[in-house]
């Protein structure tokens, strides 16, 4: 993916460009609001990568703002040194698509960049999810491996759905944390790897092939591929 | 004198007099016309009714008769009682007891008031003047002189009013200000005792509740919060030597280490690793004191919605289930739904938290229970109890500072701020964190006022209690925009 990223911080910038750059993306980079809404209105990319604290008179929030109105879509994703749940309410309302935390570890900006790229493709009106040979049907909310039908709690269910729609994509325990639960803090305890761990017991016996992954220093994966 | 002029108390007396002044004025001001009008009004038909006799005694006699009859009135009245003067067409005296026609009074017929000289004597006087048939000039009038001590007694009344009421003001003044005075100083007193930072005085109260009162009560109450603050404060900072410098000094070290060692390729990265896993606990241990902080000024309050208590703390409950199964601990949950106005993210933090402290110092195979229930006062109280080892009773009031952690506690992981939390989260939600003992273990109780939610509106909150309890699951919309 083509990622712009918009940060006055020198070693957060190299080690943003870099890390995407050995992910296989390529990343340009502006250190200052000018630049950065020229290029985000000049050039085509898929996702944006905004500090809301920039030099200059030009801060990213409106920036966002700005391209907003000009009918730019890009998925963008905030990057703040602020915490507070208001200013990240504050980011989400200016028309940015995530918030992420300064300081953050590489994995999950990458993780939710990611998610962010390929939100626009999955329809939200699919019924059916399939991953390999695991099977979801959201109508009647019965999930199968094969012939085999697995029985999930409904926050079971919640969890493997939004695993399934970001299928080979990584997916943090944060982001999990905040999209299956919708808890936007930190619950102190691996509650997540828990969740994660007695749903892997579910939808892989022994004989299966692991479709669920952990990814070390990120989180997790759902896919069928080897 | 300066200081006298300056003070409040002084300015308010001084007010006051001025004002009793204006409506001394403001009353006897349309008095004093009332009875000037009347007056006036009264003695001019006086004199009109003795000019009308006079007239039909012209007229039935005579210039010569009536010339006689005013000679006899003016020999037999009280002297200065009626002036009396009759003159022929060219103003020449004919009878009276006036010497002469006052040069001050014009040709005309007409009442006048006027100063004349009365036999030596400068006066103001009333004039009635009519000219009779044949030309003859009539004037009837009366020494106003005559009236003087009825207007210097009420000037005299007016002056002695004035006197009283600015001597009763000033002195009511002066008692006003020495009792205020006295006060204020005893304020303070003990405001610049507290600014030196003798933190145990508080200012004197009284159970008669006047304002002086309420605000001594008020800045009283503000001092405890202040107070408060700058233990937590000092506690901080003590907690945060202790425990964000382990963790930093251990960094440190292994970075020291390794920048002299210079170890094996294999070795250096596993080190390396181990130092950002020292970051994030500093990180995780910032983030907690800033979320506190965030909750402690109270902002979040901006965020308060109608909510289910009882929603929110099965949704916990759920969410630690597996966390709990997996430890051999029972965890369950009872309640009915309670509407309150509150934070739904906070509470799930804040209950999390308790659910997480049980299952964490509870013995594997032991049971933890969460409740909620609406309290007869209407209050919502949310129970979490576990069978664990509980906190002596001596340890209570300090669990829920910040950083404290039990002897029993070292070596678990936490940063010793989740109980704070949950202290500051019920405080927002005008409430409180109350542990007592569970025989054995322990019962942690977050007693949480109902809020505005009933006032908000009738049709909100009995729409919200007649609702079927919300479905955990959240539309992905919900989660999109959360």
């Amino acid at each position: 993916m083509k990622v712009l990223l918009v940060e006055d911080n020198e070693r957060v910038t190299r080690f943003v460009v870099k890390g995407l750059q050995e992910a296989g993306h390529t990343a340009d980079h502006a250190d200052n609001g000018r630049d950065g809404m020229f290029l985000a209105a000049s050039e085509r990319y898929d996702v944006i990568v905004m500090d809301r604290m920039l030099p200059g008179e030009i801060d990213g929030l409106a920036i966002i703002e700005a391209l907003r109105q000009h009918g730019n879509r890009t998925p963008i994703l905030i990057l703040s040194a602020l915490s507070d749940v208001d200013e990240r309410i504050r980011g989400l309302k200016s028309g940015g698509d995530d918030y992420l935390t300064k300081p953050f570890a590489f994995g999950e900006l990458l993780a939710r960049l990611d998610a962010l790229c390929r939100r626009g493709q999955g329809s939200a009106a699919q019924t059916n999810l399939k991953v390999g040979d695991l099977h979801m049907d959201l109508l009647s909310r019965k999930a199968a491996r094969g012939n085999r039908a697995i029985a999930l709690q409904p926050q079971e269910f919640k969890l493997l759905e939004y695993l399934m729609r970001h299928a080979g994509q990584v997916v943090t325990r944060t982001m999990l944390l905040e999209n299956v639960w919708d808890y936007h803090f930190d619950p102190q305890t691996n509650v997540v790897d828990v969740h994660i761990s007695k749903l892997r017991q579910k939808i892989e016996s022994e004989s299966e092939r692991p479709l669920l992954r952990t990814v070390r220093n990120a989180g997790y994966m759902l896919t069928a591929d080897e | 004198m300066s200081r006298l002029v300056r003070s409040s108390a002084f300015t308010l007396a001084f007010s006051y007099v001025a004002f009793g002044f204006a409506a001394l004025i403001l009353f006897a001001a349309p008095l004093w016309y009332a009875w000037q009008v009347t007056i006036t009004e009264s003695r001019t038909e006086l004199l009109r009714v003795d000019t009308q006799r006079l007239s039909e005694v012209f007229a039935r006699e005579g210039a010569a008769g009536l010339e006689a009859f005013i000679t006899t009135r003016v020999g037999m009245q009280i002297p200065g009682e009626r002036i009396l003067l009759l003159t022929d067409p060219s103003l020449h005296r004919l009878a009276g007891n006036l010497p002469e026609w006052p040069r001050v009074i014009p040709g005309q017929p007409g009442t006048y008031t006027l100063p004349v000289n009365l036999e030596g004597r400068h006066t103001k006087a009333m004039f009635v003047h009519t000219v009779l048939p044949g030309g003859y000039n009539l004037l009837v009038g009366r020494d106003q002189t005559l009236f003087a001590p009825l207007t210097t007694r009420f000037w005299y009344g007016l002056s002695a009013a004035v006197a009283v009421l600015s001597i009763a003001g000033l002195l009511g003044g002066l008692m006003i200000r020495r009792a205020l005075l006295l006060r204020v100083d005893n304020i303070r007193q003990t405001v610049q005792a507290i600014v030196q930072g003798d933190w145990s005085h508080r200012l004197p109260t009284k159970p008669s509740s006047d304002e002086l009162d309420t605000l001594s009560r008020t800045i009283n109450g503000m001092l405890d919060q202040i107070e408060q603050l700058l233990h937590g404060v000092r506690d901080v900072s003590n907690a945060i030597a202790h425990d964000l410098r382990t963790p930093l000094a251990e960094l440190r070290s292994r970075l020291e280490e390794l920048s002299l060692t210079r170890p094996e390729r294999e070795e250096t990265f596993a080190e390396i690793d181990a130092a950002v896993v020292d970051v994030d606990r500093v990180i995780r241990i910032f983030n907690a004191l800033l979320r506190l902080a965030e909750i402690d000024t109270g902002m979040r309050r901006s965020g308060f919605v109608a909510i289910d208590a009882a929603e929110i703390a099965k949704q916990a409950v759920d969410f630690y289930l597996p966390a709990a199964e997996l430890k051999g601990i029972s965890l369950s949950y009872r309640g009915a739904p309670a509407g309150m106005s509150g934070d739904p993210l906070l509470l799930a933090q804040a209950i999390g938290n308790l659910i997480d402290n049980a299952l964490k110092y509870t013995r594997d195979d032991g049971r933890v229970e969460v409740e909620v229930q609406t309290l007869p006062d209407r209050r919502v109280r949310i129970t979490v109890a576990d069978n664990g080892p509980g906190i002596p009773d001596s340890e209570k009031p300090k669990v829920p500072t910040r950083f404290y952690r039990g002897d029993t506690s070292r070596g678990t992981p936490g940063v010793g701020l989740g109980l704070s939390l949950v202290a500051s989260v019920a405080k927002v939600h005008g409430g409180a964190l109350e542990l007592t003992d569970n025989h054995p273990g322990l019962r942690a109780h977050m007693l949480i006022a109902p809020g505005a939610l009933r006032t908000s509106g009738p049709g909100e909150g009995q729409h919200e209690a007649a609702a079927p309890p919300r479905s955990t699951q959240l539309s992905p919309e919900s989660v999109e925009a959360g």
